[in-house]
């Protein structure tokens, strides 16, 4: 059984639930976006029902609730320092069937690689709780059924906006109560089952291969396309790499913070090492570098799933039309292709 | 042949003297330089019924119809009545009488490019402000040179024109957004005035005294940090002039002006030009208009009745730099020098 609820009960329901939640969904921001007179849909609070954005993508993911861009870890003196303080307040996080997939990649990212959990994600990812939104219609830049990341069982809430407001459906105890006494209406929720486009996931059978497909000339081609801006891994919804950089306050030399700043493979010096030495010095082995993590190296690390989800922000914000499920197909038949000659 | 033509009276009528005697051009505005295409199938049946087949693209977006006799020239401004009412009536709300042609010389089209409606790196809809325009400077036998043009680079070349309106935009820097990534700084470096530096914890210090305001910052951001202010700004650049005598490129007369403050400034032109000329309107570029008055009188007549934004800045004397194709070209005796304002 689910709950209908216009758009004014669903703002006071926001409104009762503020006292314990921090509710965040997409938010539209009118003019920010990249060129004049355009918009931005990314991660904020919301405080009415009407501010969630159902008719768009969000530009940016939900990871920027948990991880933002810029956060301060902790601030030091001298010989001391504090961690920062985080809210105390469950996160209420309104996002798709593909971001909830993105969330346990970045769980296991944050939480399971290398045998030890990032505190700084913890505390704020033990308070989130997921509102699925249903989406069966998706966007031209979705593929998240290709990536088997269409469904999802991991919410306290779904939600299905229509013409007569919002009905949810709400299997969490502990967000339950808080429903209760709103009109009761039959919903289940529905999933996507297929996005315009399809992608080839492929499946590279041996270290020979892998290293004959680097090698592949399908590479180049970013040299002449990609700028190395980064944009695609800013808006990912799996991407988690960062890197710290020290605010020493200007005043005081002893004093200051250390900060957790978002960082991406695609812009160059992203690998740069103490005596400056550079893994991947150009826009093609950065590309290449993205696409096999995505679809092939963090797969062979931790087993069940490719770390992409296809939920396709990455093409979405691109600002030279580089498609990713273009890209992956063109892997594809690279693989093929050298599995092929490998045959003969 | 005998002929006994007014050219002059024709001229009003923005119908050009051809060398081929008997023969005219006609010149239709384009304010804005955007219309309907369906405009160009009236275009191309005045061209091949009364022109001589061909077409010219008016140096000012004018469209031309060369080859015209004078005879048929009734038929022809017959013909365009619709064009004039839809172009000049409806689209830009222009007051005047389209039943026989053109009531003065229109081939000082306000030029557009083509603005945000398309162009990535536009800072404002160039042809909303052309239409808005048009009825502040058309139809008058006070002529303008009008161009505007969607961000700094000026594609327009409002440098060369009586009045050049460029597009600026005041950029926000969302601190907590930025990756440190350096595009913003290298693009600004590259494109525009090299405004953008890093602070010592990667973020993004500004000299926001030499910002020419292009948004390029905004456009190569992954991230999302650097956003337009929602209000349009404008520079304004005048006394630009091409000519035989002294071409000169326009300088800064205002900066950072809203659009209402522009409009009322282009509003007070009709003003300015009737009291320099005494209102005995002659076809002359504007910048001489200036030059006879001098910048203060232009500077005090033109910002009447003006209340200006914060945020604008208005120059307090403009040096412009003449190539005089005849050496000390200004240097005249006093009783040649031209008069502004009352003649006695």
């Amino acid at each position: 059984m689910g709950y209908r609820l216009s758009y004014p009960e669903a703002d006071e329901l926001f409104r009762k639930l503020s006292a314990e939640y921090e509710i965040y969904a997409p938010k539209l921001f009118e003019k920010q976006g990249r060129y004049s007179d355009t918009d931005i849909v990314r991660y904020d609070r919301v405080k009415r029902a009407e501010e969630i954005v159902w008719d768009r993508k969000s530009d940016f993911s939900a990871k920027e609730v948990v991880s933002p861009i810029t956060q301060t870890i902790f601030y030091f003196t001298e010989d001391e320092y504090r961690e920062s303080r985080t809210g105390a307040k469950k996160l209420l996080i309104f996002l798709r069937p593909c971001d909830i997939n993105a969330f346990e990649h970045q769980d296991k990212i944050y939480l399971e690689n290398g045998g030890i959990a990032d505190v700084f994600y913890q505390r704020v990812r033990d308070r989130v709780r997921f509102v699925l939104m249903e989406c069966t219609e998706g966007w031209d830049t979705c593929f998240c059924v290709s990536m088997g990341a269409n469904r999802t069982n991991d919410y306290s809430a779904a939600v299905r906006r229509d013409e007569n407001g919002l009905l949810f459906s709400v299997p969490d105890p502990e967000l339950a109560p808080h429903f209760a006494g709103n009109r009761e209406e039959p919903f289940e929720v529905r999933f996507i089952e297929q996005n315009d486009f399809t992608v080839e996931i492929p499946e590279i059978p041996n270290k020979d291969v892998l290293n004959k497909l680097k090698k592949h000339p399908m590479w180049q081609e970013f040299n002449d396309r990609c700028i190395s801006c980064g944009s695609c891994t800013v808006a990912c919804s799996t991407c988690t790499c960062f890197t710290t950089v020290d605010k020493i306050y200007d005043e005081n030399a002893h004093a200051g913070e250390r900060r957790r700043v978002a960082a991406s493979c695609q812009v160059a010096g992203f690998d740069c090492m103490a005596g400056g030495h550079e893994f991947r010095t150009t826009a093609a082995d950065r590309m290449r570098y993205r696409v096999l993590h995505k679809v092939h190296d963090y797969k062979a690390r931790f087993g069940d799933f490719h770390m992409c989800v296809g939920c396709g922000r990455c093409s979405a914000r691109c600002p030279k039309f580089i498609s990713f499920p273009a890209t992956i197909n063109k892997m594809a038949a690279a693989i093929k292709e050298i599995v092929a000659a490998e045959r003969q | 042949m005998n002929q006994d033509i007014n050219i002059k009276k024709l001229q009003k009528n923005c119908w050009r003297q051809s060398k081929v005697p008997g023969e005219f051009m006609l010149q239709m505005r384009v304010p804005g330089s955007m219309i309907s295409a369906k405009h160009l199938e009236r275009v191309q049946y005045i061209c091949q019924t009364w022109g001589n087949g061909n077409f010219h693209v008016g140096m000012r977006h004018t469209l031309n119809v060369p080859g015209v006799k004078y005879e048929d020239i009734p038929a022809v401004n017959d013909y365009i009545s619709e064009y004039l009412e839809e172009v000049e009536c409806d689209m830009c709300d222009v007051d005047m009488e389209t039943d026989a042609g053109y009531p003065t010389i229109g081939s000082r089209n306000i030029m557009a490019c083509i603005g945000n409606t398309h162009c990535i790196l536009a800072n404002y809809n160039t042809q909303d402000l052309a239409r808005k325009l048009e009825p502040l400077v058309f139809p008058s036998h006070y002529h303008i040179k009008m161009s505007l043009s969607g961000c700094p680079n000026d594609c327009g070349k409002g440098h060369f024109n009586d009045f050049g309106i460029v597009g600026i935009s005041k950029m926000v820097y969302h601190y907590e957004r930025c990756i440190g990534c350096g595009m913003c700084i290298d693009a600004c470096k590259k494109h525009a005035t090299g405004v953008l530096s890093f602070t010592e914890d990667k973020k993004i210090a500004k000299d926001t005294c030499c910002c020419v305001g292009c948004g390029e910052c905004a456009t190569v951001c992954p991230a999302g940090a650097w956003t337009r202010r929602p209000t349009k700004f404008f520079r304004v650049l005048v006394g630009g002039r091409t000519g035989k005598q002294s071409p000169r490129m326009g300088k800064t007369f205002l900066n950072w002006v809203t659009e209402d403050v522009l409009l009322t400034v282009i509003g007070n032109w009709q003003k300015f030009s009737a009291w320099v000329l005494d209102h005995q309107p002659v076809y002359m570029h504007g910048g001489h208009l200036i030059d006879m008055a001098g910048y203060d009188k232009f500077k005090e007549m033109m910002l009447e009745g003006v209340t200006l934004n914060p945020e604008a800045t208005v120059a307090q004397r403009i040096l412009w730099t003449e190539t005089e194709y005849r050496a000390q070209i200004n240097v005249i005796p006093l009783s040649e020098h031209p008069k502004a304002g009352p003649r006695k």
